[in-house]
This record gives C-alpha cells, structure tokens and sequence, in this order.
C-alpha cells in the first residue's frame, strides 16, 4: 500500500486577463501517493498546464491560487519564494513539452544539468560534473562522458526530452510533474520516453504526474485518471474506473473521440468485396 | 573555418572592387575636369596638357581605373614623381598625399568612435536591462521616454544646443580643438566631451530601447521558465540565462553601427570643427577635390565590409547554433 | 555548413511571419484608445495639413514664403528682427528670418510640405522596391536570389551619407525633391528587401503554398496571393518606423546645404542658417528646430504603438 505524497484540494487560480479576472482553475482535487503515477487529461485550454504550474508557484505575473497543496502533510501554498525556489528541481521536479525551447541553446546541457545539482547540493564543479554524467547515464544518452559538452541543437528531440528528464529527476525529487512530454515527439519516440518513465519511476519510488491530451497514453501508465473541461475537473477515479465506465458525458466523448481500428473494418471489407 | 574566412574575405575584395569602380565611373562623369581644377586660376593650355599626360587623363577609363588600382597595391608614378604604395593620390586642392590626409585625421575619427561607444554601450545597455528587469515601474516608463526622445532628436540640433550652452553660454568647455592627448591631456579630454556625447546619445537611447525588448522577449522564453523551474536564483537565471541571448544579436548590431562611424562621423565631426575623416569628406565633397573623396568614400567603404565579417565571426563564436562545424 | 545570420541594421521587426495578418481595423481602434497616440495623430493630422494646403494656409495668414518683408527687421542692427521672440506679431505668427525677413511661419508651412512629401515618397518608393526585390529573392532563391543579396550586400556597404552628399552637390538643380527621393531609396530599400526576402523563405517552405501551387496556381501569382498578405505587418511596422528617419534624412541632407536649393524651404536649411543667429534670435533656431523634433518624435512613437498592437495580435 502506497503513502500519500502529494494531495491537491480545492485548488482554484485566477489569472488577470484584458476582460477581468478569470477562472482558469476551478476546484480541482487529486492525490498522488508514492510510485503512482496520476494522468491529467483535458483539451488545451483546459487548465490542466496551469495547475501543474500553480503547485510550483510558477504563474505568469498576476496569478491567484486558492486551495490547498500538501507534500508530506505541509502546506505549499502561501510559502514564501525563497522557500519555494528550494523545493523547485529539488523535492518537486517539472519536464515541459518542446524540449528544444525548453533548454537554453546558448549552453552545453551539461552546464544546463549541472547548475540545478549545484543550486540545491552545492559542491565543486568536478562533483556536479560527476552527477551529470551519471544523470545522462540513466536516461541512456550513448557515450555521456564526451555529450555532455554538446549544446541542445546538437541531439535529436527524443533525447533533448531524455535530458530534460535526466535535468529533473538530478536531485533525486520526491515528486516529477510531465507537462505534455511526449507531444512534440513522434509515436516510436514517445514509447520510449514513456518506457524510460516507468523505469525510471520503479527505481526511484517517485511520484508521477502525466499531464496530456492524448488518451491513449493515460491508458499506459497511469494509475488514476483526472479529467479536466474548461477549468473544470469533470471526472477523478482509477483508470480501470474511467476506461471501462466513464460517468461523465466529457469524459464518454473524449473516449468516442479515440480512433479505433474496428472502426476501420467495414470499409475494409467493401474495398475486398 | 579557413575556407569560410577566405571565401568571405573573397566577397570583401570583390565588393570593395565594386564600390571602387562604382565611385570612379560617378565622379568621372559627374566631376569637372580634374587637370582644370589642379591648373588653378593662371593657367595656360599647354599646362592643362601637361597636367593631363601627367594623371593619365588622355587614357580611356578603364586603363585610368586599373592605374588606379594598381597604384593602390603597388604604388605608381605620376611623370617622374614616384607615389608609393598604398597611393591614393594627391589632393586637387592642395596637392598632398591623400593617403597621408588620411592618416593623419584617422586617429580623430576613432577617437570619437571609441569614446562614444564606451559611453553608449554603458549608458544604453545597462539603461535598457534594468529597465526591462524593472518593467512597467515609473522608472522603466521615464527611462523609455526619454530613450524615445532622444532617438527623436537629429544629432546636429543637440550638437548645436550642447554647443550653445556649454561652450557659448555657460562658458564651462571649449572651443573644441583636438589636440593629440600627449600634448594636452585635459584639453583633449574637453575637445572631445561634447562629440562623444552626442553622439553617444542618439545611439545609447536606440540601444536602450533594444535591450530592453531583447531582455523581456528573453525572460519569456521557455528555457527561462526551466531555469525557474529548477530553482535557481534570480540574479542567476538573468546573469546566465537572460543576458547572452538577449545581448548577442545587440553585439551584431554594435559592430555595424561602429564601423560605420570609424568611416567617420559626417555631421558630429563638421559642426564641432574636428579634423576627422568625416570633416575630411564634407569638406572634399564641398571643393570637389576628386581624389580626396575617392579615397574616403574607399575607406568608409572598407571598414563596413570587415565590419561585416567581423560581426558574422564574433556571432558564430557567440551562438553555438551557427557555428562552422565539419562534424 | 552553417549559415551565417541575417545581420540587423535596424530595430528588428518584432512580427513572425505566418498567423493571420493583423487587421488594419484592429489597429485602429486600439490607438484610438491610447492617449499618447491621440495626441501624436493629432499633432501629426497638423502638420500633414500645413504640408496639403500651403498655399491656402499662407494665403490666410498674410504672407507668402519667398517674399521679403524688410520693415520687420532691423537693418542698422545688421538685419536682427524687429520686437521680442524673432519678431512675432498679429502680421508674423512665427516672427521673420532675420536679415531677409521672410515670414517664418509661411516657411515652416511650406518646409513641412516638403519634409511630409519627400518622407512620404522616399518611403512608397523604398517599400515598392524593397518588397518586390524582397520576396523575388526570398521566393525563387538561385540566381536570382544571388544576384539581388550582392546588390544589397553593394548598395550597405557604401557609406549612404558620403555618396548622397556627393552626387547631390555634383549633379545640377533640376527637379530636387525627386533627386532627394531617388537618392535616398536608392540607400533604404536593402535594409527593407532583406527582412522581406527573410520572411519570404519562410513562408514559402509554408504547406498552404504547397497546397496553392498543387491546386494549379501560377509561380506569380502564388507570390503575390498568397505570400502578401502575410508580409502586411512587417511591411507596416518596417514603413511607418521608415518615414521619420528619412524626415531626419532630408533635413539633416539640407542642414549640410545639399537638400533642396534655397529659396525653397525646408526646416534642415532654416536650422542651418539659424546657427549664426543663435545668440540674437534664437526662435529662428528653436521653431524649425521644435517642428523637426515633435514631428519625428510623433512618427516615432506611432510606430512604436502600431508594432506593439501587430506584436500582440500575431503573439495571441
């Protein structure tokens, strides 16, 4: 039986906009406990970025959050941005979606790795080297000891992602949240970055939130599903519970919407016939 | 990376050759004539002629402009006078070497070009990142302001009005009169004081402006989101990760912008009395003194192509993204 | 083998090239809106009218910018204007020029028809130019493209100031303004041809000209329909931040005596006479001086506003 890690309740955040204030999140709840991985699912636009940025005080300028988010029983909201910047990268870890804008090109990415070690471990230049390395290691980037002096634009998207998940997990965080990792990569990418997570997940115990638009992947790796429409948190229950007996009208037609290959079978056979 | 530089240096010949024999053909067929002009007042046919035979004037044009070029690499020979090289010839007005005209203002010119542009560099790099840091707040409003008039003002008008004040009014400088620094260190230092200010000023106001834009186009870029994301400090996420993208297309544009004014600085260096390579034109252009402009306008030409170069280079040093790989 | 980028010269164009264009509408109403660009549409509607109805202008205040007024100056004092501030009064709005006293507003009138047209034509003929070497460049790339960049490559390296003054003082009177005209582009339309020819690439690699040219369209007529449009916003923001720099060019050309020849008016030639007057009348200074200065300034904070309200539109 998993501990509880990471509860989220209530969670509202307003953003300024040129038309007033507006809702962008309202009520979300879900909790992620120890080497459980938690789907966030919902179109764009649906929120579901924003509450992964909400829980890392990473709004843009002029957001409000309500509610209350819990890692191991404390209280994140209303900390202060001191306390926060400690706990960002280091007990709770983001990857984001286009790994090329995402990494700075001006810099080698063991620089990029490096720095993040170094703002929350401290050590010499030689240590975080070390720990970079070994962090490309693991995300199985061939031949690290010598890539690690590479810029960005000088590796493929799957492994510029690979890095970015190596950057995240350096500090060894108790929680990783994947904003749309595998969208901006191809279907053969995807599975591998997919299967790199669950390696990675099983060895570290960590916990995991996978946000995405595509339902399929959801059905691969998580363990409970939240269902986001507009802001709004439509359906929360296990996978099973949401594949198999969606209770929410938002949730049926975004499952309708999976093409299907039985779908495909009739035409098929008029083309044979 | 040898064969980039050569080709490139390639294409700076090539154009330089353009811009040469662009020059040659307007002010053949613009220019009076020359042999009239060096004659003077008394003058005779028969000294015309002379004068003539002695520039090579009677040949066609293209065996005048290959003298020419020719002279310029291997020096040439005016009847029994002998010019070395680089020869540029020798002046309409007052029969000197050009290129010795040349050397002689050049150290003026850059003077004033290095002076203004620590001043502006300074004033308008760091005017324009801290107000990008600060956006929005009265300090980055008055400072955009003022960068917004200052770009509005034609250089010449703030040339007159500092001149005005500080030196007719108020009394505070001099007359600006350039003396070397060993000479007068502080009369030099006053000399120049005015022109480097304005003309630091107009490009100190557009540098501002731009920095800021480049700075907070940066802070929006997703690789700063990362950076805070990670926690790190802010003062090192805009050291490291604001600063040299937002900064390298800003050096680009300053290497542009200095070569330029290497070429010397026209209107700053004729309304302040500097005997610069810019009064030189002005001056040149106003005595039709052919052989004067040729070479100016050779000069100014010059230092914009290898400026050119330069920039492309120090670019690809800067951004890893463009960098001439054989892997 | 990398390639090495597109140098800037000027403020770069903040617009990405693709995404709806924004309209022209849009932009209109969010100035409306904004009170410094009011004041600046307002101040600028002034000038543009001094500029169109100088004649009928100067026919209601009195005087016509040639003539000679000699009782409002001082000829005994070497030519000084007669009364305080340049000699201002109910006959000279403006005061007269000192020594041949030509009203002065009757010349700023007729100075800002020229500065308005010259910047205005400079600024047609630049954009005519530079679009259309711009996207032939960017569009059939080759030769064409090689041959168009080395004129560009050519016409940036020459030292713009040197040349102009040049030809200028070289070639005879004739018809000025057009010369001016000429010269200028011929030295402006490159730093616009190159963003052009930049966006042009882009857009040509776009799957919707693709799509165009599979459904039959002539090479022409591709660039023009479809390429165009979303080209609007540079060309706008490129054009309306052009037109006070070549204001400042033409009167920074005759400040140097080789604009338009005298007894023409312009405001670059007023501040240039005016230098040796400055200490006895200085409003001849202060007046052109204020006009050349708010009118540049106004262009330039309009431009500022309209790239702002495309930048916002193209980032949504």
């Amino acid at each position: 039986m998993s501990e509880t890690l990471f509860v989220v309740e209530d969670l509202t955040v307003t953003l300024p906009t040129s038309r007033g204030p507006v809702d962008v999140v309202k009520n979300a709840s879900f909790t992620v406990d120890r080497d459980d991985t938690v789907g966030i699912v919902g179109e764009s636009g649906s929120g579901k970025s924003m509450t992964s940025l909400a829980v890392l005080g990473l709004l843009p300028g002029g957001g409000r959050t309500t509610g209350s988010i819990r890692l191991n029983g404390q209280e994140l909201l209303g900390r202060s941005e001191a306390e926060l910047r400690s706990i960002r990268g280091n007990a709770i870890s983001m990857v984001f979606q286009d790994p090329l804008s995402s990494l700075n090109p001006y810099y080698t990415v063991g620089l990029q790795i490096e720095e993040g070690y170094r703002a929350h471990r401290g050590g010499t230049r030689r240590e975080a080297r070390k720990v970079a390395i070994e962090a490309l290691e693991r995300v199985q980037i061939p031949d690290p000891a010598r890539r690690i002096d590479h810029y960005p634009h000088q590796f493929s998207g799957g492994q510029r992602q690979r890095i970015m998940i190596a950057m995240a997990l350096c500090c060894s965080p108790e929680l990783l949240i994947a904003d749309e990792p595998t969208t901006a990569l191809d279907v053969t990418v995807q599975a591998q970055i997919l299967a790199l997570l669950a390696e990675l997940q099983a060895e570290t115990g960590t916990g995991l939130i996978f946000i995405t638009h595509d339902l399929a992947v959801i059905s691969s790796i998580a363990q409970r599903v939240l269902v986001m429409c507009k802001g709004d948190p439509v359906e929360y229950g296990t996978a099973e519970q949401i594949f198999s007996d969606p209770q929410h009208e938002y949730t049926r037609a975004l499952l309708d919407a999976v093409p299907r290959i039985d779908d495909l079978i009739p035409a098929a056979e008029e083309v044979a016939g | 990376m040898t064969r980039y530089v050569i080709g490139r240096l390639g294409g700076v010949v090539v154009i330089l050759l353009a811009v040469c024999l662009f020059t040659y053909l307007i002010f053949f067929k613009l220019s009076p004539d020359p042999a009239v002009m060096i004659c003077g007042k008394t003058c005779t046919p028969d000294r015309i002629d002379s004068i003539r035979t002695v520039l090579g004037l009677n040949q066609p044009l293209l065996t005048q402009f290959w003298e020419f070029l020719q002279g310029i690499v291997a020096g040439r020979d005016y009847g029994t006078a002998h010019c070395s090289a680089p020869c540029l010839g020798y002046s309409f007005q007052t029969n000197e070497s050009v290129w010795t005209m040349i050397t002689a203002r050049l150290p003026v010119s850059i003077t004033v070009a290095v002076g203004a542009a620590i001043l502006w560099l300074l004033a308008g790099v760091a005017g324009g990142l801290i107000s990008a840091v600060r956006q929005g707040t009265w300090w980055d409003r008055s400072a955009m302001a003022l960068a917004l008039t200052g770009v509005s003002v034609p250089n010449y008008v703030l040339a007159l009005v500092l001149q005005y004040l500080l030196v007719v009014k108020l009394q505070v400088l001099p007359f600006p009169s350039a003396p070397a620094f060993s000479d007068n260190p502080g009369l030099w230092f006053e000399s120049y004081l005015m022109p480097w200010t304005v003309l630091a000023i107009g490009y100190a106001c557009l540098y501002a402006r731009l920095t800021r834009a480049n700075v907070i186009d940066t802070l929006a870029e997703n690789f700063v989101r990362t950076a805070r994301a990670k926690g790190l400090q802010r003062s090192l996420i805009l050291r490291r990760h604001a600063l040299r993208p937002a900064l390298t297309p800003i050096t680009t544009i300053f290497g542009m912008d200095f070569a330029g004014l290497l070429g010397g600085a026209l209107i700053t260096e004729t309304v302040f009395g500097l005997n610069g390579i810019g009064k030189l034109a002005a001056d040149s252009i106003a005595k039709n003194d052919q052989p004067v402009i040729m070479a100016v306008t050779l000069l100014a030409a010059f230092f914009v192509v290898i400026g050119n170069v330069v920039v492309d280079l120090v670019y690809t040093a800067l951004d890893p993204r463009v960098r001439i790989t054989s892997a | 083998m990398s390639t090495t980028p597109t140098l800037l010269e000027v403020e770069e164009v903040g617009a990405a090239a693709g995404g709806p264009p924004t309209s022209t509408q849009r932009i209109l109403t969010r100035l409306v809106h904004d009170k410094a660009a009011v004041l600046c549409l307002a101040f600028l509607l002034i000038v543009v009218l001094m500029a169109a109805f100088a004649p009928l202008i100067t026919k209601l205040s009195g005087w016509g910018p040639y003539e000679f007024d000699s009782s409002a100056i001082n000829s005994a004092l070497g030519g000084v204007p007669n009364g305080s501030l340049g000699g201002i009064s109910g006959e000279h709005w403006f005061g007269v020029e000192p020594q041949n006293g030509r009203d002065l507003f009757a010349r700023i009138v007729y100075g800002a028809r020229v500065s308005i047209t010259i910047a205005i034509s400079a600024t047609v003929l630049t954009g005519i130019l530079g679009v259309v070497l711009g996207m032939l460049a960017g569009f059939y790339r080759g030769w064409v493209d090689q041959l168009i960049s080395r004129v560009m490559d050519f016409l940036m390296a020459f030292p713009a100031l040197i040349f102009m003054i040049a030809i200028l003082s070289s070639l005879p009177a004739g018809n000025r303004p057009v010369l001016l005209v000429v010269v200028i582009s011929a030295f402006g339309w490159p730093y616009l041809a190159r963003v052009i020819r930049g966006q042009t690439m882009t857009l040509a690699n776009r799957e919707f000209v693709e799509a165009a040219r599979a459904s039959g369209a002539k090479n022409l007529a591709l660039v023009f329909r479809e390429i165009l449009p979303n080209l609007r916003s540079s060309i706008i923001v490129m054009s309306t931040l052009a037109v006070p720099g070549y204001i400042g060019t033409e009167a920074g050309l005759s400040f140097l005596g080789v604009g338009v020849t005298p007894p023409t008016a312009s405001w670059g030639q007023m501040i240039s006479s005016s230098v040796s007057w400055y200490s006895v009348d200085p409003m001849f200074f202060a007046i052109p001086g204020a006009f050349l200065f708010l009118t540049v300034l106004s262009l330039t904070v309009l431009g500022d506003k309209i790239r702002s309200v495309i930048d916002a539109g193209e980032a949504a």
